[in-house]
């Protein structure tokens, strides 16, 4: 694949092109871009010494694995000198002064930040809407109606399009509900969502830190595993950082599998999804059934209890989490005669709709009298969910999704909350039961949209699922479509 | 499901929401609400709460110092400073 990190660094090593005419290369297209993927992006100058010393270091012949290849960052992640505004207002001044660990894995690696990524304000939103630098428009067109800007799903919006139109290789996210997934879906990319506790939160701005997992929005799954290398390791920072083994991800990744694989598909998640969506699913099914895969259906009795329990949990930690805009320490402070009126106004100019909107629900959830009510009894949902996926995993190897029940919309057409929140019914049990899911685009609409599909592991089996995955992309062959 | 006391919720998230906006929140919140009010109907009696899905207990580090975090580093982004601290309008009279 033309834009694969392994054929670009066999073009680097070959002295096809080097590192600096590279990066020219996407920073080129990435200013023309038309679709709003970039909050910020980083002139040659900021980066000219890392270009410099990887370039010196394909010439001495010892290359990192991710040497010299421009990524894209979620504007999420702590990035040390640059500005990082979670896509909000009350940030849209700040500047870390320390990296987050998981983007100095990226760069100890050898790869060269192109810049930030545009997403919905604190990672909040299914369709990269409520940035307050404004919506991201999805690459691929509607063939119905070509004149349709479209939604690139979120909220790693801003990863997504940047990957599809190719103003970058690869750019690393966020998936709380299916912030990874699902624009990698409405994209026609490649996003992994791993166990939670894999790669450490130290340095993300926080959303649900119960929830939040950094990960890959990729091409191929190949870069995914790539990726997934350099940036899953433990950090002492995250005490949710699991210190378990580490395999390499990205070798072996296409042999052949050599054990017979049982594939779960969950019936309860089919009712009533529309005939483009089905159609992923049984071309799937068709294409590994050929290679010792064995399908069966499988019903969870959670599903239906998922989004409420997720619309519970994340908003009560976010209003939690967000209680730290306050205008006194970081982040723009709006005026008051009090420091009570400094805190009010601040946060009641700083943050968008989408935003106060969550932050009020976990206040109520949170709440003296709703509190055992809602947050407490979520929790305990939440287990049964989690229950529930480990029931069925006593039986199956993967589970096997659509990622997404309908193909990229308008942008401006969904206005109603719940309709949007209902994108990720999909996404979410996976995310509350911390279970690794990954989306490889599967087909197209009957619009001529990517769709996707989503394949579930069990705790921490990235491994079999990048295997699982690689194999389904490579029979499905979405990119030569 | 009780009436939402959106001025009471909006104390708490230390917002001040302007009043035509009051009722559009108000909305918003009591159809979330009643959206995820199908929870209450499961039987958790014997549940326990989950609060972190991996369950693992954290790992411990030893108790060295490292520098990190200057004071002007910590006051860098802050929106007004004085000397080595954050200024903010007088509190104690």
């Amino acid at each position: 694949m033309k834009n694969s990190i392994s054929h670009i660094k066999n073009s680097l090593r070959n002295k096809k092109i080097s590192v600096e005419e590279l990066y020219d290369e996407f920073l080129i297209k990435a200013k023309s871009s038309k679709n709003n993927t970039f909050n910020l992006l980083l002139d040659k100058e900021n980066n000219i010494l890392s270009i410099k010393e990887s370039q010196k270091r394909y010439e001495n012949g010892n290359p990192l694995p991710l040497d010299g290849i421009p990524l894209g960052i979620k504007d999420l992640f702590c990035t040390k000198g640059i500005r990082t505004t979670a896509s909000s207002k009350i940030l849209s001044n700040f500047t870390p002064n320390y990296e987050s660990f998981v983007t100095q894995k990226l760069l100890d690696d050898g790869s060269i930040f192109i810049g930030k990524n545009n997403c919905d304000e604190f990672a909040m939103g299914s369709s990269n809407e409520t940035s307050f630098f404004g919506p991201v428009k999805n690459p691929w067109k509607n063939k119905n109606y070509p004149t349709d800007d479209l939604v690139p799903g979120g909220s790693s919006g801003g990863s997504a399009a940047a990957v599809a139109e190719g103003t970058c290789v690869a750019s690393l996210g966020t998936d709380t509900g299916g912030s990874i997934r699902q624009p990698a879906s409405l994209c026609g990319i490649v996003g992994l969502k791993p166990t939670f506790g894999s790669c450490s939160r130290w340095g993300i701005v926080a959303f649900a830190s119960s929830l939040d997992q950094a990960g890959p929005l990729t091409n191929s799954v190949e870069d995914a595993a790539l990726i997934l290398n350099s940036i899953n390791k433990h950090d002492f920072n995250d005490t949710t950082s699991s210190n378990h083994f580490r395999e390499d991800y990205s070798n072996d990744i296409n042999n052949k599998l050599d054990q017979k694989i049982k594939i779960g598909i969950p019936s309860d998640y089919l009712k009533d999804v529309s005939g483009d969506i089905l159609s992923q699913i049984e071309n799937t099914k068709k294409a590994l059934i050929k290679h010792n895969v064995e399908f069966v259906d499988v019903e969870f009795k959670t599903t239906e209890y998922a989004l409420s329990t997720y619309y519970i949990l994340a908003p009560a930690e976010a209003s939690s989490n967000l209680a730290r805009y306050d205008g006194i320490r970081y982040g723009v402070r709006e005026d008051g005669k009090s420091l009570d009126d400094i805190y009010l106004n601040s946060r009641t100019k700083g943050f968008g709709d989408e935003v106060t909107r969550r932050i009020l629900i976990g206040a109520y959830v949170l709440s003296a009298g709703y509190y055992d009510a809602y947050y407490r009894q979520a929790q305990k949902v939440r287990r049964l969910i989690k229950d529930d996926f480990q029931r069925i995993f006593n039986d199956v190897d993967f589970i096997l999704t659509p990622t997404t029940p309908n193909e990229a919309f308008k942008i401006g057409d969904k206005l109603d909350p719940i309709s949007m929140y209902k994108n990720d019914i999909y996404t979410v049990p996976t995310s509350l039961a911390g279970l690794p899911g990954i989306s490889i685009p599967s087909g197209l609409s009957t619009n001529g949209l990517p769709l996707g599909i989503q394949f579930i592991g069990n705790y921490f089996e990235e491994k079999k699922l990048l295997q699982i995955a690689a194999l389904a992309e490579k029979e499905l062959n979405f990119n030569e479509q | 499901m009780s009436e939402i006391d959106i001025k009471r919720i909006s104390y708490l998230a230390k917002l001040k929401l302007p009043l035509e906006k009051e009722e559009f929140y108000a909305n918003s919140l009591k159809d979330i609400i009643k959206w995820v009010d199908n929870l209450k109907k499961i039987d958790t009696s014997k549940t326990e709460p989950l609060h972190n899905v991996t369950e693992k207990t954290v790992s411990i580090r030893n108790d060295e110092i490292n520098k990190s975090n200057s004071v002007n580093d910590v006051l860098s982004n802050a929106p007004d400073r004085a000397q080595n601290f954050f200024k903010v309008p007088k509190v104690v009279e």
